[in-house]
């Protein structure tokens, strides 16, 4: 069964005095996969950031609806706990925060339950093996000396491991061999069923092989110019965004 | 002005005639006099070579200026210090004498009721007691002597007489002349050749059992190729009411000898902490120093290495956190006299609500020490605008066969580390709080896990403003 | 009679190490206060501290100073940079080596200014020099590039301040140098960031090659910070000759001294690519390479 998850109704958005997201509204549902396209620039990652709930973006109107409750004067952290999840373009190094801490953490603060050491961490290996990552690195600081891949893949780590009910996916597979892209993806279906739902921004569709899409929206310049079915990828890859522009 | 700094004043200092100054710093300090010393003396029935070594240092106290640089210490009113050092001066005598601020941080540390009875003197150290009295028997058992130090300098005169003060002359600086010439009680540990301390010695047994003052004086030796870790107990029971710290540390590190200092220092914030610490390494010893300052309203620690033989070495891994009224001016000082020596200087500092925390130090490597190599590492940060952090090291080299590295870095938490945490459901101070311990990291590790968890709490009263 | 004071640390320290301040050499302690003696050219190589050369750059424009020091025993540089302005300022320090040389820099930098300085110290025999750089304006930059070179019983003391007061600023501090023989330097490097200065960024570093045992090398970087919102860093790094370099170069047939040279050309070159003329570039490299020539060990 559906039920409206995220509805975002002519959000305007932006930092530092300067309008990014010029008006977008958007729905999704759960059990769906929405795909954002859009070229460099157009506000693609903003937009993930400003439906997070980064402090350094600014809502000028709008609003943005999770679960039918509005959001958007809700603190990240608040977001998190609520079932949002960024898995992040470029995440952060951070020293000192071991990746079985962040995500202990983090697990317990989203479903306010203590989480026994060897319980969790017994899962984590499991999980980690999944993704082909080394187990030893749930001892390593989050991120630091992390390969881009590996970086990648700790996001999806943590995606999986936190179970949020909507996953904002920021071009979790750039900069991925093929291999990589095949163990995110798989890591994304994994993620993926009815009850929950994912928002993905990508230039690549081999992360979306293993998944149904159902909606795509096409975004330029802080806008929503098109939208469409999954044959929209096939459209833009065809041809581009310049005809979509021109119009 | 954004900044008032004191080099005007200073200009002045170099110029004018020192002893000018000296007189009248005499003046101020009247109070403190040769009756006074002959008084401690007598109390603690020095042997004559002592009474001498305190008379000669009182003489020294009233030669030498207060230093020219680091922290403002005008606050200290040296005429006071009389009464600091009084025999039976003021310190608590039992726990409801405790200031609620310095209770209500024990209660949050956890320390256990043992040792927090313990501050009460007599009636409660029956813990602690028998704990020290087993330590003491496996110690004795190993030829290691463990005591108070007014009593080394009755049954263990000789190598008191041959150790003390020689490392920290009383000349040094005006305070640890005032230490010649007033110490009181301390401990002194001695390990013969060979020996392996296993159980790392914690010196508030020994302490509790002194009522040792702000005077203390801790002697270490470690003969050829023993080790021992030693930790300075000053984050819960060494709480005291007067307001100048002026103990001093020896360490004598032989041939292949391996010692581990450790302190996490949390002084109750009217506590001026000029504290002077210094290592003596012979060939292959190593020395590794483990400083945590997080109390006091002053403080000046600078743990000073000097790496004598071939191939000495040393390790410093600190951490400075400085809040509001805080001005904490703390670092390292490494002499490097030999060739294949080497040293590696990890240091963390952190400003809050207006606090002050200055890194200094000195790596010296003399002429001849060639192949010495020394890395120092040392970042700042700042958690808000209010504060301030500086950065002061000094190296001074002589030789070219070395590799000296430096490199630090200051700045704040980023706020994308703290989306990137709180984005995971992890609340706002906390994540704060998950990155500054983060960033203490590489000292937490060296610690006992039971200081390491104690340091946590303390950046977690600081970040929090409690802990749970 | 005392010494003047040339040049301080911004923040003292230990005393024994030396480093707090930096005495006037007393022969230049004789400069004349009168300025109308000015013709009479009692000691005409020297510009009296209250005669500074000015220096305006008007908004938006960009100016280029070259001076070559080759007599001028005291010097004395202030410049303002407006809005918008570039200056490119280059100091090259050519002194005989039997003479003393104590030079002033002084530069204000408004909004969005730029100020370029570059100093090459390889002359006199005993150098001070005290750069001070401030960052007043708001998205000002400074770009600080020097080299230095000490052989025989050469002192030389450098005592660079870069003060950033605006909002988002930027400075960058490079300081090179070589010593060999009985040399002495100290280099004073400050990045201090005061209050107000949200936004700004730092970097300092300073490389030095000891090239024999006898040589004196103090470096003294400091970083000062009254404001959360800026990022410092600084770096220094100071040893011998990079052994791997040495032996690559010595197993293609150059001698030590030779090899040395290569090393030391390509350590400097970074900044001496800042000097626009051939002809100057060429002098500073032959002098630097006389002088490893004529090295003691």
């Amino acid at each position: 069964m559906t039920a409206k998850l995220l509805e975002i109704e002519n959000l305007h958005a932006g930092a530092a005095g300067k309008e990014i997201i010029k008006g977008i509204s958007l729905s999704v549902n759960t059990g769906e996969v929405h795909v954002i396209l859009g070229p460099n620039g157009s506000g693609k990652s903003t937009l993930m950031n400003v439906i997070m709930g980064h402090p350094g973006y600014m809502v000028t109107e709008g609003k943005i609806c999770f679960e039918g409750e509005d959001i958007s004067g809700l603190r990240s952290f608040e977001r998190a706990r609520k079932g949002l999840f960024l898995s992040f373009q470029t995440p952060e190094e951070i020293p000192g925060i071991t990746v079985e801490n962040l995500l202990r953490t983090a697990k317990q603060a989203v479903t306010g339950k203590f989480q026994r050491i060897y319980a969790f961490r017994k899962e984590l290996k499991a999980m980690m093996e999944e993704l082909q990552m080394d187990p030893a690195y749930a001892e390593r600081d989050v991120n630091v000396g992390f390969s881009g891949g590996e970086k990648k893949r700790n996001e999806i780590l943590q995606m999986l491991m936190l179970d949020p009910k909507l996953a904002l996916l920021d071009e979790t597979d750039s900069g991925l061999d093929v291999d990589a892209v095949q163990i995110v993806s798989r890591g994304v279906s994994k993620f993926h069923n009815e009850n929950n739902a994912c928002l993905i921004i990508t230039h690549n569709t081999r992360i979306l092989e293993k998944l149904e899409v159902d909606r795509v929206h096409v975004l330029i310049d802080g806008k929503i110019v098109e939208e469409g079915g999954p044959e929209l990828i096939e459209k833009i890859n065809r041809s581009g965004f310049g005809k979509i522009r021109e119009r | 002005m954004e900044q008032k700094k004191t080099f005007v004043e200073d200009i002045e200092r170099t110029l004018y005639d020192i002893r000018n100054e000296d007189r009248s710093v005499y003046k101020t300090e009247r109070g403190l006099t040769e009756e006074i010393i002959r008084d401690i003396s007598r109390q603690k029935k020095d042997p004559e070579w002592m009474l001498d070594f305190r008379l000669k240092s009182l003489e020294k106290y009233y030669q030498i200026p207060l230093p020219d640089w680091g922290p403002d210490i005008s606050g200290l009113n040296m005429d006071d210090i009389v009464t600091y050092v009084r025999p039976g001066g003021k310190m608590a005598g039992n726990w409801q004498e405790v200031p609620e601020e310095i209770k209500a941080t024990f209660d949050r540390l956890g320390i256990p009721e043992a040792e927090r009875t313990s501050l009460s003197g007599v009636g409660a150290q029956y813990d602690s007691e028998v704990v020290y009295h087993r330590v003491q028997k496996e110690l004795s058992d190993q030829g290691v002597i463990y005591t108070d130090f007014e009593t080394a300098v009755h049954e263990y005169e000789d190598i008191v007489k041959e150790y003390f003060m020689k490392l920290v002359p009383p000349k040094d600086h005006k305070f640890a002349a005032l230490h010649g010439a007033v110490w009181s009680g301390g401990s002194f540990v001695y390990v013969p050749e060979g020996v392996h301390v296993d159980i790392p010695l914690q010196s508030y047994f020994r302490l509790n059992a002194a009522g040792a003052g702000q005077f203390e004086h801790t002697l270490i030796i470690c003969e050829k190729n023993s080790s021992l870790h030693f930790i300075e107990g000053c984050s819960a029971p060494r709480y005291n009411v007067t307001n100048l710290h002026a103990g001093c540390v020896e360490l004598y590190v032989k041939e292949g000898a391996r010692l581990r200092y450790s302190t996490i220092e949390n002084w109750s914030r009217n506590m001026m902490n000029l504290n002077t610490k210094r290592a003596l390494v012979e060939k292959d010893g190593l020395i590794e120093w483990v400083s945590g300052s997080f109390g006091s309203r002053v403080s000046c620690l600078y743990p000073s290495s000097i790496l004598h033989g071939e191939n000495a070495r040393c390790e410093f891994t600190g951490v400075t956190f400085a809040s509001r009224g805080q001005d904490l001016d703390t670092g390292a000082t490494v002499v490097m006299l030999a060739p294949g020596t080497s040293a590696n200087i990890n240091t963390r500092t952190i400003s809050k609500s207006g606090g002050a925390a200055t890194y200094r130090s000195a790596v010296k490597v003399a002429p001849g020490a060639r192949g010495a190599k020394c890395l120092v590492n040392c970042e700042s940060l700042l958690l808000d605008e209010k504060s301030r952090s500086d950065t002061l090291p000094v190296m001074d080299i002589e030789t070219d066969e070395v590799e000296i590295g430096h490199e630090a870095k200051i700045g704040r938490i980023s706020d994308e580390a703290i989306f990137y945490l709180t984005s995971r459901g992890i609340g706002e101070e906390e994540a704060q709080a998950m990155i500054v311990r983060g960033f203490v990291e590489p000292v937490a590790k060296a610690l006992p896990l039971e200081y390491a968890v104690e340091m946590n709490n303390l950046i977690n009263m600081e970040l929090v403003g409690g802990m749970g | 009679m005392t010494q003047d004071i040339f040049s301080e640390i911004p923040l003292r320290t230990w005393r024994w190490l030396g480093v707090n301040e930096a005495l006037l050499p007393e022969e230049l302690q004789q400069v004349p206060n009168d300025l109308s003696n000015k013709n009479t050219q009692s000691f005409p190589e020297k510009l009296p501290w209250e005669m500074p050369e000015q220096i305006s750059v008007p908004a938006g424009e960009t100016v280029e100073k070259i001076f070559v020091f080759r007599s001028e025993q005291v010097t004395n540089i202030r410049a303002e940079v407006a809005r918008g302005g570039t200056l490119n300022l280059i100091c090259i320090q050519l002194l005989p080596t039997d003479k003393a040389y104590a030079g002033k820099v002084l530069v204000t930098a408004g909004e969005k200014a730029k100020i370029n300085y570059t100093a090459v110290e390889v002359g006199a025999v005993h150098t001070l020099t005290n750069l001070q750089i401030e960052l007043d304006g708001n998205g000002s930059a400074a770009d600080v590039a020097a080299v230095y070179f000490g052989d025989a019983d050469r002192r030389l003391d450098l005592n660079y301040v870069i003060t950033h007061k605006g909002t988002d600023t930027d400075a960058d501090m490079q300081v090179r140098g070589v010593l060999q023989d009985a040399s002495d330097k100290i280099f004073r490097g400050t990045l201090d960031f005061r209050q107000g200065s949200r936004g700004s960024v730092g970097r300092e570093k300073e490389e030095v090659i000891l090239l024999n045992e006898g040589i004196r090398n103090r470096s003294v970087p400091l970083m000062l910070a009254q404001e959360d919102a800026v990022n410092g860093q600084h770096a220094v790094s100071a040893g011998h000759m990079d052994r791997d370099k040495l032996f690559y170069l010595m197993s293609r047939g150059l001698d030590e001294k030779e090899a040395r040279k290569l090393a030391v050309g390509a350590l400097f070159a970074t900044v001496l690519e800042r000097v626009p003329d051939a002809d100057l570039r060429e002098e500073i490299s032959r002098e630097v390479e006389e002088r490893i020539e004529h090295g003691q060990r």
